[in-house]
């Protein structure tokens, strides 16, 4: 299939890529440029562990043909660490709390809790889990999840 | 060096060879694991702490590499042609036209299999390619390996099957009649099994009440979240590496050996971080790895053998289904008197981890042991039968055969008290295990049982007292009511055979710096934090200073699948062995060194201090250089297994495990009577783990857990349609989402385990075990239906609520 030219922008910097239509976003970033931070655990948008952000709006990178990301902002987990190096409060507070077991969801977790703050900078428990709901762990349990985005919005606020 | 120490080295240097002799009087003991583990540690200084996790920073960076984030250049891709069929014979296999798409590298049928043409975790009874039969829906017929990907799935659609299909059998009790169809050639029945304590008859006859039951469970699927992959890639000289996710490197490679025709030696295996694995990838890695290493072997080329989302469930391993029919009797007080118990335990089409290994090795012996609960009954029989079917096989999934037998008996438990008008908690109270108690193969259990600690915390936090015996309608409208539930259970550390051991290696630098050698894998668990954990806190370093090397059987001593809760217990006796020989080096260097006796010495935060005068003290790495220097060893090696396992084939008595952790769960939930909706609202759960090493990732074990029997409860069941499994995505198999697990709270408590490391005992994978009967306890209670057979979905409860005369009264 002929490829086309895709500008966009990943994680603060402009990216110009050729893909095949029919490339999905989540291949894109992790066979083509390397990122493999996402993570694909199911190919139909059921686990959220290949959660991107979009315009700031959390996404399945595996359903997203690359093509629609053109002209658009992409966040993935490796653009959450700051300029100096510093952790993003969310990485801090997972790591904190004991959120990440095996790791596997962890970034689409860390995707969508971001989201989430972005929006709502103090979010109660319920609207904490109804923000994830679209995320599976299998090893957590999810309490200490919860905890860390609790923990990363007053780190955010102090 | 601080003044203390050079004023004494400066006025003892004229006596010291009178000192010596006094160090060499004082020298250490010899090495004895009891008594080191025995020795008084005045307060932990790393174990026993909840460090953060080694690998945490990796995880919330994306930068820890699991297996599919390795680059894919240079590796061929391997695919595999399944069996439409659950029974079939091969009449004629072609793969002409495959062979010749251009970009395919290999395909290969059963004869292309170098060495053994079978594999499995405790039998090789599964072909890596099927020659004559297929079992199930899920087995390999035609391994196929191509350029990329793409070209190798469409090389699977050119190959043909000529299958002669045979009549299945899909139930265990069928499998077992004598006109049933023969799944493999020594028949249906791979295990029949017995426990005898006591005269049940006389028991029963003695009983006040007899109440009798039966529960089933179906197959699960564990759901990691992470595909399985396998890298195989043959070396220059001749040997086969392969790499994967994997919890038991040591049975990869043992298998591997066989299927390629070579020596163990000449097979290397290296684990890739696991994202999950909860027993599923203690058999699965065999599969997927036998397969990569036999294209890998005819190609010449390294393969890479990755599984999408439904491959997986279609082809690994399952939790077992079962079928449990069960008697109890009981003195009208709550004694129970006797217990009887049949277990239908479908293994499916091929062995997997059922089979017994001597003497109570495998999941089935397991859940026979496991039956009667951890209550003492003077009179218990239980027969358990292990049968093929042409379904999934069965394996390990968390907890290896005691969650469904709790599943059993935790709910038979309820129906008894509802029987005796008596609150669930006290008849457990008046049963449980305690210290001194007989089990049901007569073990005598003589030390850290802390079962009752369990229950009377667990009711303390849930305020069980005040919500026993209360359920109620919360509405106006009356549909929606709430009920409470308990379940208790015991699990097992150690796997119950006769090769348990573990081995470590640790090497200190001339910098003080550590390596850590172990076999012990890391799946989430927290193993690779744990083990350093301990080895740092003997060594008397930091954890910063232990570096752990990931395992790999070319360098790491053979340490035996993590599986069991056996890897903190077991590998932290290793590890304390070694570091002990090290440590002996060390102290006996720095006696010398500040001239004051070996055992006046401590070792802690990279100083070695006299206890008696803690200014007197040297760096850690100046003993150790030190040492190197004066060629003292710096290298340790720990070996230990636990007391030998025993179990008698006819009777079932014997010794089987050495120690158990116990546990006590509480759970809130609401029901609405009208639609059979099930909310878990609140959840408490207590365990004894001996003692916690870290007490965070103990806490995470535990709401996973109960995460994940809460699943088993209420959404999770791989739904089997004449042998084909209906839901094998995320989509159509469910596990328990942020809306759907509580905020479960964790309560850790410590009975010492006095053959394990600081007390430990293992905790990974009791959490699930009384989960699903506590919260099926609870539905019962809030709505008076009981779901006998699982899962309690919305339909089921609905449907158990009709059973039991409608909804309770508003």
């Amino acid at each position: 299939m002929n490829k086309v030219a895709l500008s966009f922008k990943l994680n603060g910097r402009n990216v110009s890529v050729e893909v095949s239509p029919n490339t999905l976003l989540v291949d894109l970033l992790r066979e083509n440029l390397g990122l493999t931070g996402t993570k694909v655990g199911c190919r139909e948008g059921e686990c959220g562990s290949c959660t991107v952000l979009l315009d700031g709006i959390p996404i399945n990178s595996c359903l997203l043909p690359a093509l629609k990301v053109a002209d658009r902002s992409v966040t993935t987990i490796e653009g959450l660490v700051g300029e100096d190096g510093q952790l993003h409060p969310l990485q801090q507070a997972f790591m904190i709390e004991g959120a990440a077991q095996c790791g596997f969801c962890t970034p689409g977790m860390i995707m969508n809790a971001k989201a989430l703050l972005d929006e709502n900078a103090e979010p109660d428990d319920a609207e904490i889990r109804h923000a994830l709901s679209g995320t599976l762990c299998r090893c957590t349990g999810y309490r200490k999840i919860v905890q860390a985005v609790v923990t990363a919005s007053q780190m955010k606020k102090s | 060096m601080n003044h203390a120490a050079n004023f004494l080295r400066g006025n003892t240097m004229r006596d010291k060879t009178e000192d010596r002799k006094e160090v060499k009087v004082l020298t250490k003991e010899k090495l004895d694991l009891e008594q080191l583990l025995a020795a008084p540690k005045e307060a932990l200084s790393v174990a026993g702490h909840s460090v953060t996790r080694t690998d945490d920073l990796q995880k919330v960076t994306g930068k820890l590499m699991y297996g599919a984030d390795y680059p894919q250049g240079g590796f061929l891709h391997g695919k595999i042609l399944r069996s439409p069929f659950p029974h079939a014979l091969i009449k004629a296999i072609h793969v002409e036209k495959a062979r010749k798409l251009p970009g395919v590298v290999g395909v290969l049928t059963a004869k292309d299999v170098p060495g053994r043409n079978g594999f499995g975790a405790i039998w090789p009874d599964q072909p890596v390619i099927c020659g004559e039969k297929v079992r199930f829906v899920g087995d390999g017929v035609a391994l196929v390996a191509a350029e990329t990907e793409k070209i190798a799935h469409e090389a699977l659609s050119l190959i043909e099957v000529d299958y002669e299909p045979l009549p299945p059998v899909f139930d265990p009790r069928d499998a077992l009649k004598p006109d049933a169809p023969q799944i493999h050639e020594k028949g249906n029945l791979l295990s029949s099994n017995k426990l005898r304590k006591g005269d049940v008859e006389r028991g029963f006859a003695e009983a006040d009440v007899i109440i009798e039951r039966t529960y089933q469970v179906p197959f699960l699927e564990h759901a990691y979240l992470e595909p399985d992959i396998s890298f195989a890639i043959p070396q220059p000289d001749g040997t086969m590496l392969v790499e994967g996710p994997m919890q038991a490197p040591f049975t990869v490679r043992r298998n591997l050996a066989a299927v390629l025709g070579l020596s163990v030696n000449q097979v290397r295996v290296r684990q890739i971080h696991m994202g999950g694995g909860f027993g599923g990838k203690e058999d699965s890695p065999i599969d997927v790895g036998c397969r990569a290493a036999v294209l890998a072997y005819h190609t010449g080329r390294p393969v890479r053998l990755s599984l999408e989302r439904e491959e997986v469930t279609l082809q690994t391993s399952k939790r077992h289904p079962m079928i449990m029919e069960i008697k109890v009797g009981a003195k009208k007080d709550g004694h129970l008197v006797a217990f009887e118990g049949v277990i239908y335990d479908e293994q499916g089409a091929y062995a997997g981890l059922g089979p017994v290994i001597p003497p109570a090795g495998g999941s089935h012996i397991h859940s026979m042991v496991m039956m009667p609960g951890p209550y003492e009954i003077p009179h218990v029989k239980v027969d358990a039968h292990l049968c093929y079917t042409n379904h999934p096989y069965g394996g390990a999934m968390r907890g290896f055969g005691a969650p469904q037998v709790h599943i059993a008996h935790e709910q038979l438990m309820d129906e008894l008290a509802q029987e005796l008008g008596m609150d669930p908690a006290e008849l457990r109270r008046k049963n449980a295990f305690r210290l001194g108690s007989v089990t049901a193969t007569g073990q005598v259990l003589d030390q850290s049982v802390g079962l009752i600690e369990t229950l009377d915390a667990c009711a303390n936090a849930f305020d069980w007292e005040n919500r026993c015996g209360k359920s109620q309608y919360i509405d106006n409208k009356g549909s929606r009511r709430r009920g409470v539930g308990i379940g208790m259970g015991w699990y097992r550390t150690s796997i119950g055979t006769s090769s348990d051991g573990c081995g470590a290696n640790v090497y200190v630098h001339e910098d003080g710096s550590v390596l850590l050698y172990t076999g012990i894998t890391e799946m989430g668990q927290g193993a690779f934090t744990v083990l350093p954990q301990i080895c740092a806190e003997e060594l008397g370093v930091r954890m910063e200073d232990v570096r752990l090397v990931k395992p790999d059987t070319d360098m790491v001593p053979e340490s035996g699948p993590t599986v069991g809760s056996r890897s903190t217990t077991l590998m932290g006796n290793a590890i304390i062995m070694a570091a002990r020989q090290i440590k002996e080096s060390i102290l006996e260097m720095a006696s010398e060194m500040l001239l004051v006796p070996i055992d006046r010495l401590e070792a802690k935060d990279r100083q070695i201090y006299d206890r008696k005068s803690p200014g007197n003290s040297l760096a850690f790495k100046e003993v150790a250089a030190k040492c190197m220097a004066m060629g003292k060893r710096l290298i340790g090696q720990g070996w230990w297994a636990p007391p030998p396992a025993s179990l008698d084939p006819e009777t079932g008595q014997g010794n089987p495990y050495f120690v158990y952790t116990y546990s006590t769960h509480m759970a809130e939930v609401v029901v609405d009577v009208e639609t059979g909706e099930v909310e878990v609202t609140d959840y408490v759960a207590a365990f004894d783990v001996g003692k916690a090493i870290n007490p965070k990732a103990v806490e995470g074990q535990i709401e996973g857990g109960v995460a994940m029997g809460l699943g088993y409860a209420l959404m999770e069941k791989l739904v089997l349609e004449e042998g084909y499994p209906q839901n094998l995505n995320l989509q159509d198999y469910l596990i328990p989402t942020t809306l759907d697990v509580p905020d479960i709270k964790p309560i850790i408590l410590e009975v010492k385990n006095r053959l394990g490391p600081y007390g430990a005992k293992g905790i990974g994978e009791m959490p699930n075990i009384p989960a699903t009967p506590a919260i099926l306890n609870a539905i019962a209670n809030a709505c008076g239906g009981r779901v006998r057979s699982l899962p309690a979905d919305p339909e089921s409860v609905f449907q158990a609520i009709r059973e039991a005369g409608g909804p309770p009264e508003k």
